[in-house]
């Protein structure tokens, strides 16, 4: 990468760490693994999405998830056509704290997205490298007779890990009382 | 009708071809079948198989006479031959006696070293032929049905037949299978949780709905009877496991296709769509609308928290929603006793039944699904998957992944695919 072109990368990650962080606090606050991404487009956050696991009772309400939910409901609104949206998609950025679990990334290659930075990688679930490499799209099997073949995408881990990491650790510090069978006793409760 | 039903288990592994197998050297030598078992007991007194539980040490053999006078040949694996030097002469002693006094010959085989899942196929039994008349390979055809064709009791395989059968009608439009179906069944009291079709496309009339009302109601015969009296069933599987029509027709399954959305009918209408609406995905938000539905929860986050703990204690204190966590070598689950005269009071869980997601739970889908709902379905906690029809193109359970073979994920189910039957 050109060195300007990092710099720029690096400014614009700073900016989408500070929406990030704030919807991974709030997902802390609402005692939910604290995950939070944006979705950019041309440089402005178009969506945003945070982990809704335990509230929603269902596993696969992940932040991305989620984000991607809200776009797709912003352009049913605008009554985009499926080729529009899927325009829309391959110029889109996602930004988020911890690296995409399997589900999410093949999400997000299956909407075809863009690219995708991520915060600290993911040695359970990871599908951005970690345990599948679902981004890049050698990965999957290379199709003929015109049907469609399976869609990369640009992947750069490592972004404000240290942040990210943290975030987990206060979460997990507290104790995760949703886990089906608490690995470490929670904290004792100080909340009124 | 139902002869043709199988279920066959999905392995985490690939399945070892007969002739990829890793393999030891070991002792053998044909014997007179009347000292077979005064031998097999000796040997596995002195040179016991340690690591090899799985390898019987007799093989039975049919051999053609010359006068159309066949015979059975038995022989029997003395001991793992040496790694080095001449294999014969470092016979131990004792299995070196016995020998003697039996008056045995010995030559050197192979044995099979992991114990391999395959189901009595064609294949298979060329295999047996094709091996070498004292080359007898042991423990790789002594071994095959522990879980190929899986512990299911009569009565267990009835019941994932019927809501397989169940799962095919709902997606089925007239008799082609244009969709994928999802259906997860509690099979403690073998009552349907959820079910839904692809909803990829908003010009599919979706079909899933929260089946708090009904199910408690409907029950599974009921339900599967009405579907097959009510509609002309004449899908026909191919060789390949697809059914009976040309692959190029099945782009309307999401999990198939998983990037071919935006391609589908290049028309320009302003038909609304999801890409990520596939059938299992919509069935677990059924499910988990179901659960908020069923166990509804103080608005208060910090009132939750204490709930939630509490929960947690009566869960450990061995309460019926924590089932036994699966895997492939305690299938067989005993569903029947405790948990059948629950059916009056299912309406009427007390809080303390409610699952963790959807812990203990089985997913029935009638196409292989692709890696983004599989992996959902491990994000849920679904106890066993069931799938009819392969998906080579995308497919996470065997076909192109195997996500149930990943050791790092924290939660794993078993994956079974059902051999439909042609009364379908």
């Amino acid at each position: 990468m050109e060195y300007s072109e990092r710099m720029e990368y690096y400014r614009q990650n700073r900016a989408q760490w500070h929406s990030r962080a704030v919807l991974a606090n709030e997902a802390l606050d609402s005692l939910e693994v604290p995950v939070g991404c944006v979705i950019v487009e041309d440089g402005k956050v178009i969506a945003s999405g945070r982990n809704q696991t335990n509230e929603t009772r269902n596993a696969t309400r992940h932040a991305e998830m989620e984000a991607i939910d809200t776009l797709l409901e912003q352009w049913r609104e605008q009554r985009l056509s499926k080729s529009q949206v899927a325009e829309k998609f391959s110029k889109c950025r996602l930004y988020v704290t911890c690296e995409p679990c399997i589900m999410c990334a093949a999400a997000l290659s299956f909407i075809g997205i863009r690219e995708v930075f991520y915060g600290c990688a993911n040695d359970k679930f990871g599908g951005c490298g970690s345990i599948l490499s679902l981004n890049s799209s050698s990965s999957e099997p290379q199709t003929s007779g015109g049907a469609p073949k399976g869609k990369g995408f640009k992947c750069t881990g490592g972004i404000m890990a240290t942040e990210a990491v943290s975030l987990f650790r206060s979460f997990y510090e507290q104790g995760n009382p949703n886990a089906p069978k608490p690995h470490r006793p929670l904290a004792q409760q100080a909340t009124q | 009708m139902e002869e043709m039903w199988q279920i066959v288990h999905i392995p985490d592994n690939p399945p070892i071809p007969p002739d990829q197998q890793p393999t030891v050297d070991a002792i053998a030598s044909l014997i007179d079948p009347l000292f077979a078992n005064t031998l097999v007991r000796r040997l596995n007194q002195i040179a016991p198989l340690e690591n090899l539980r799985h390898v019987k040490r007799v093989h039975k053999k049919f051999v053609q006479g010359v006068h159309y006078t066949g015979k059975t040949q038995l022989s029997v694996i003395l001991c793992l031959a040496s790694q080095n030097g001449n294999q014969l002469d470092s016979i131990q002693n004792d299995v070196q006696e016995l020998m003697n006094s039996y008056q045995l010959s010995p030559f050197i085989t192979k044995v099979g070293l992991s114990l391999f899942i395959l189901t009595r196929s064609a294949s298979m039994l060329h295999h047996q032929k094709k091996s070498g008349k004292n080359n007898a390979s042991y423990g790789q055809h002594l071994i095959i049905p522990q879980l190929s064709i899986t512990g299911f009791s009569q009565e267990d395989s009835q019941s994932v037949f019927s809501f397989m059968k169940y799962a095919i009608q709902l997606a089925k439009s007239g008799d082609n299978l244009e969709v994928n179906a999802a259906v997860i069944v509690d099979p403690s009291v073998k009552q349907v949780i959820a079910k839904a079709c692809d909803q990829t496309c908003s010009c599919y009339n979706p079909k899933n709905e929260i089946t708090l009302e009904t199910s408690c109601s409907e029950k599974l015969e009921t339900s599967v009877c009405h579907g097959i009296s009510g509609g002309a069933l004449s899908c026909k599987e191919h060789s390949n496991g697809f059914p009976a029509k040309s692959e190029q027709l099945y782009t309307g399954v999401s999990c198939l296709c998983p990037w071919g959305w935006a391609e589908q009918e290049s028309d320009m209408s302003l038909r609304y769509c999801h890409p990520l609406r596939h059938a299992s995905i919509v069935a677990i938000e059924s499910s988990a609308a179901r659960d908020r539905l069923l166990f509804p929860s103080s608005g208060k986050t910090q009132d939750n928290k204490s709930f939630e703990m509490d929960h947690m204690q009566s869960c450990s204190a061995a309460s019926p929603a924590k089932r036994q966590k699966t895997n492939s070598t305690n299938i067989q689950v005993n569903y029947g006793e405790d948990n059948l005269d629950l059916n009056g009071e299912g309406c009427s869980r007390s809080l303390s039944a409610r699952p963790y997601l959807c812990t203990g739970f089985d997913m029935y889908l009638v196409w292989e699904p692709c890696i983004m709902c599989a992996m959902a379905l491990v994000h849920q906690r679904i106890r066993r998957i069931f799938f009819a029809y392969p998906n080579p193109k995308a497919g996470a359970l065997g076909s192109v992944h195997r996500l149930q073979g990943q050791r790092s994920l924290n939660h794993h189910y078993a994956v079974f695919r059902v051999l439909v039957g042609t009364d379908i």
